[in-house]
């Protein structure tokens, strides 16, 4: 099980919004777009700020949402790794905490989508985090 | 010049010249190989012209002028980084403006994957040009798409919101494990082709279009692209052009029991549907075999 949680903006103080993923068409299954636009009540926030989430490994991501004229809001988003100012990003635990924010957002769509399919969609395509530890 | 370098083993096998066109804004790759009537080969996710580098020979040899473009978002063209510069229509203007600039009449076009709704969406508006077509592994109808296509594992799933980028971007799963699936000698296309797939899609952007494509495949009657696709079936119900249908045996994406019937359905004078060994992505287990039939079937066409 996942523990992600959304978070309040924290201090960016001596920090750096690193981009790691970006999401043009965030309503292609409008179910997606619902549970993010429900998770960070972006009905009422709207563009006033971004969203923040911590994932298992205590690092923090803003998603920043993505508005275009004549579609439902938000239309996209990025997601930017919150970290020290001048350090690169350490791109293996990045990769961990969007395969732990990803399995965080199917749960929160729920219907059809579950974990064990984007688990076994994981293991299909031998990607690193969903892949079994070894023995 | 191309703005990726090909590996060596890659480029012994992609000997050609590269050609550059100015498309709609977009810089395209082609090869121009040979002369006579054209031969024009498409190809579709996540692939390039390199799919088609055992027809070169054949055909040029036979008489044939070879034209591989790479789609605007693939192989050695250029890769838009966002979403919304990609659309149907826009990748069959795309093409169109190629073969308009190269003045191309007495077109042979061979279509694969979304090659195929780009293709026959570039000779239903341009039918002066276009003497026949050669059809493998694709569809040009609304609904239903393949029941693989409604399934949210695996398809749906690695293009879904984030995911796809995740998936298909971060981890290119499409241009490598994903074609690597779909073919039936997996040893040889790991030893001597799935670098080619990879190499030309290096960075996570570079990548969009691979889950691009899949999220225009209408799944309901809100698809975006459902008008276009109406539009092919009624196109493709009117046609009279020669055609040839070549579709893989092992193929369980479109299943040639149900998408060779179909087109032979909808292209009632059409060659075949001829059977050869290959999942999806059938040229790479029977290049030769298919070469050899589109150089038999153009003769008796002539």
């Amino acid at each position: 099980m996942t523990s992600v949680s959304v978070i309040a903006p924290p201090s960016l103080e001596g920090q750096r919004l690193a981009f790691v993923l970006a999401e043009d068409r965030l309503g292609h299954y409008a179910e997606f777009r619902e549970f993010v636009t429900r998770a960070f009540d972006l009905d009422r926030i709207g563009l006033a700020r971004p969203g923040f989430l911590r994932a298992p490994s205590g690092g923090i991501y803003a998603l920043v949402f993505i508005g275009r004229s004549g579609e439902a809001f938000p239309s996209g988003v990025e997601i930017h790794a919150v970290v020290p100012a001048l350090e690169p990003l350490d791109e293996a635990h990045v990769d961990g905490d969007l395969w732990a924010i990803l399995q965080w957002v199917v749960t929160g769509v729920g219907r059809d989508w579950t974990v064990e399919a984007l688990q076994a969609t994981g293991r299909l395509f031998r990607i690193p985090p969903a892949m079994p530890e070894p023995a | 010049m191309p703005a990726v370098a090909l590996p060596d083993g890659i480029r012994q096998q992609w000997p050609f010249a590269p050609r550059f066109a100015r498309v709609n804004g977009w810089r395209m790759h082609y090869i121009d190989e040979g002369s006579g009537d054209p031969v024009v080969l498409l190809h579709g996710n996540p692939t390039w012209g390199f799919l088609y580098r055992d027809f070169v020979a054949p055909l040029t040899q036979a008489g044939h002028r070879v034209i591989i473009p790479d789609m605007i978002g693939f192989g050695l063209s250029e890769k838009p980084k966002q979403e919304q510069y990609h659309s149907l229509d826009g990748h069959i203007a795309n093409l169109t403006a190629l073969l308009r600039g190269l003045d191309l009449h007495r077109i042979t076009l061979v279509c694969h994957d979304w090659g195929g709704p780009t293709g026959l969406g570039f000779a239903f508006s341009n039918p002066a040009r276009v003497r026949a077509l050669v059809v493998m592994s694709t569809w040009g109808w609304p609904l239903p798409p393949a029941e693989f296509h409604t399934r949210i594992f695996p398809w749906r799933m690695i293009h879904a919101p984030l995911i796809g980028p995740y998936l298909l971007g971060r981890h290119n799963a499409l241009a490598g494990r994903g074609v690597y699936l779909s073919v039936v000698d997996r040893a040889r296309f790991a030893a001597r082709a799935m670098a080619a797939y990879e190499s030309v899609l290096p960075d996570p952007a570079s990548r969009l279009l691979t889950w691009v494509w899949p999220r225009w495949i209408p799944l309901d009657d809100t698809a975006r692209a459902l008008h276009r696709f109406t539009w092919l079936e009624r196109e493709l119900r009117a046609c009279t052009l020669p055609a040839l249908l070549v579709w893989g045996r092992e193929d369980d994406v479109f299943d040639p029991a149900i998408f060779a019937a179909r087109f032979k359905h909808l292209l009632p004078q059409a060659e075949g549907p001829h059977l050869v060994t290959g999942r999806h992505f059938l040229q790479e287990d029977s290049g030769p075999e298919i070469a050899a039939l589109i150089v038999d079937f153009l003769r008796r066409a002539s």
